[in-house]
């Protein structure tokens, strides 16, 4: 067994540095991976980490990209988007980084593109409000009529929801969403009975806020807080015993976040998202047997915030090669491209991604996915041309 | 509001309780010892953890309380030991040394439990009826206990032999130790119930609240506000300091929302700072 594993891995080694040696001639592909390496995302850091190594190993495995080896540069977008920003004017001046690729909060996608200018291309990757259509820029996440429009015409329709109380993060994503959320339930003839934001880094507590739900009653609420606001509110919320009469959607809901509300505080609690872990497609089936092969048991949890790491490699690979690597022609070669993600082929149109969707309920810590719905618009469309 | 008066107050009382609570070992070591220790708020997730670990290992909750306390007095004494000790009289150095603590912690505990939130069950679940009021039980029996650690340790610091003793190495440490107080050990003795305390106020709150490792970030903040309120070195000015903080807090994030509670609190830190910085209750110099 020793010797079969010595040997496995003699030839494994040997096969890299022949991979390396044909490399090594051409120039690197710089990519910079902005990522939560601090700060209140700091536990989607090593997922983010994890899958976007895998994807530049497979990405490498099959010749790079336009030849050249990826290497990745590691950014921490965790802290003030000022501080992330400058990190991204050092790599842009003294690495010379060729593409940027972000799994982040808003607040900092727009310091970002606002200082990057269309210079370097930036393929912005988590769940978002939608809109964003700077030059160069491309987004994988899934947006608010991919999420909430599903989502409120199944809570108005079928669960018989009418009135909602919006409560969130206050920065751009929530409230930005929440517009959105607002004409959507309006659409099915739901109605809006309270919306409020809480400080977004600060230290929360929620229950003066689910006194006053509780007050309120309305028939649904949907959380548009991040991390660990967003489990610390439905904790308290079903501490107050208010899960057991009033349906909740979250719209950053994935498998870490679930984990910390806890089994018995999901109660009547949904997502929809892109990607849940427990899909069990051939896709995703390959897809979790490289990452397991590759990190082992601690491998950090995946979720849909990781896998979009993963896909936005795959994006670039595709992206760049069709373009010819140049610039100027990314955006045009974007429209119609198909290319690999966790759960099989997608699509991009108007540098968007038009997803299959899936609307879960949450049973104890894990999603049980109620309805999938296919190839639902991004409902943003960028210039191509 | 009526209907929500009476819940809205016990929100206001859970605050400042378990404010109080948390701030209480971070008061006993800045207060009694003047040393400003900024790794408590780790000191306090560790807490959290040993509840999380004890829960994980299906243990009965309350054996988290001797396993945080003795984890916390093991840190606590090796701390006050090898790196508090030397830089008594340094306060910056200090500062620095358990700022480095912290982020050491903290990655301690994220190499051992990963990122990730971890989540415990409640000890004691559901709600019950309070004047009228649904509130959750364990909530309630947080704000007892608090109140019950709270009057405990200011009997004992004024009623012990120990306490006597602390109290006379605070006001005059040379005197104190020419009267044959051991004042190395005092000093001791104080960090060790100082960093115990923050380990009892993450058992406690662990339950409610996403266990991970950065909360404690959280709590050295507000800690340190509650201080700066209410003064240092006596219980008196913990209690106005915690009651100032977490009351508005409460009182401003029921009446209008939590940004406003946040945005009060820190005008109110800042106000005492500039205008009052021994705070309320400061002890007589």
């Amino acid at each position: 067994m020793q010797r079969r594993q010595v040997l496995k891995a003699t030839a494994a080694l040997g096969g890299g540095s022949l991979v390396a040696g044909a490399f090594a001639q051409a120039k690197e592909f710089k990519i910079g991976l902005l990522i939560a390496l601090s700060g209140p995302a700091a536990l989607f850091g090593p997922t983010q980490r994890a899958c976007a190594e895998l994807s530049a190993e497979q990405v490498n495995k099959a010749g790079g990209i336009m030849g050249r080896p990826v290497k990745l540069f590691p950014i921490d977008a965790g802290g003030a988007p000022a501080e992330t920003a400058k990190s991204v004017v050092r790599h842009m001046l003294e690495e010379k980084v060729d593409l940027f690729i972000g799994s982040h909060d808003s607040a900092t996608r727009e310091a970002v593109v606002g200082t990057l200018k269309a210079k370097t291309p930036y393929i912005y990757t988590p769940v978002y409000e939608g809109g964003e259509c700077a030059a160069n820029t491309f987004c994988l996440g899934e947006t608010p009529p991919q999420q909430a429009q599903p989502a409120a015409e199944f809570l108005i329709k079928e669960r018989k929801a009418n009135s909602f109380f919006l409560i969130g993060d206050d920065y751009v994503w929530p409230r930005k969403s929440n517009e959105q959320v607002k004409k959507f339930i309006a659409q099915y003839g739901g109605k809006i009975v309270g919306e409020e934001y809480v400080p977004f880094g600060a230290p929360n507590k929620f229950e003066e806020v689910v006194t006053r739900i509780k007050g309120v009653k309305p028939d649904g609420v949907i959380s548009t807080l991040v991390g660990a606001d967003n489990v610390n509110f439905n904790r308290t919320f079903a501490g107050f015993g208010l899960d057991k009469s009033i349906v909740r959607l979250a719209l950053l809901l994935e498998e870490n976040t679930l984990m910390g509300i806890g089994a018995e505080n999901s109660g009547n609690l949904y997502s929809c998202m892109g990607y849940f872990a427990n899909d069990t497609g051939a896709s995703n089936a390959a897809f979790k047997a490289a990452y397991g092969a590759k990190f082992g048991d601690k491998a950090p949890q995946l979720s849909t915030i990781g896998v979009d790491c993963y896909a936005a490699l795959q994006f670039a690979k595709t992206l760049f090669e069709k373009a010819g690597g140049d610039s100027k022609k990314l955006a045009a070669s974007s429209e119609g491209l198909s290319f690999t993600t966790a759960s099989g082929r997608a699509t991009m149109h108007g540098r968007h991604v038009d997803k299959n969707m899936y609307l879960a309920q949450c049973e104890g810590t894990n999603f049980k996915v109620i309805k999938t719905l296919t190839n639902i618009k991004s409902g943003t469309a960028c210039k191509v041309a | 509001m009526d209907a929500l008066l009476i819940p809205q107050i016990l929100n206001a009382l859970y605050g400042i309780s378990t404010l109080a609570l948390v701030a209480l070992g971070l008061a006993v070591i800045l207060g009694l010892l003047g040393v400003l220790n900024l790794a408590y708020g780790e000191m306090v997730m560790v807490g959290a953890y040993c509840a999380y670990v004890v829960q994980a290992q299906g243990w009965p909750y309350l054996t988290a309380v001797p396993l945080a306390v003795g984890v916390c007095a093991v840190l606590g004494f090796a701390v006050e030991r090898w790196l508090v000790r030397p830089l008594y009289a340094r306060p910056f150095d200090t500062l620095v040394v358990t700022w480095g603590l912290s982020l050491l912690i903290r990655k301690t505990v994220e190499a051992i439990f990963g990122t990730g939130f971890k989540s415990l069950t409640e000890p004691v679940s559901g709600t019950m009826q309070v004047l009228g009021a649904t509130y959750p039980r364990y909530r309630l029996l947080l704000i007892a206990i608090s109140v019950a650690v709270l009057i405990a340790l200011i009997v004992w610091y004024g009623r012990s032999r120990t306490g006597t003793r602390i109290r006379a190495m605070v006001g005059n440490p040379d005197l104190a130790r020419a009267l044959g107080v051991p004042v190395n050990r005092y000093a001791a003795v104080t960090f060790v119930v100082g960093t115990c305390l923050a380990g009892l106020g993450g058992v406690m709150i662990a339950p409610l609240l996403p266990v991970q490792p950065f909360m404690g970030l959280d709590y050295i903040l507000q800690s340190f506000f509650v201080l700066v309120v209410g003064g240092l070195g006596s219980v008196a000015g913990l209690l106005a300091g915690a009651l100032v903080v977490g009351g508005v807090n409460s009182v401003v994030s029921a009446i209008w929302d939590n940004s406003a509670g946040y945005v009060t609190v820190l005008t109110v830190a800042i106000l005492f700072l500039w205008l009052r910085p021994r705070g309320l209750y400061a002890r007589a110099q």
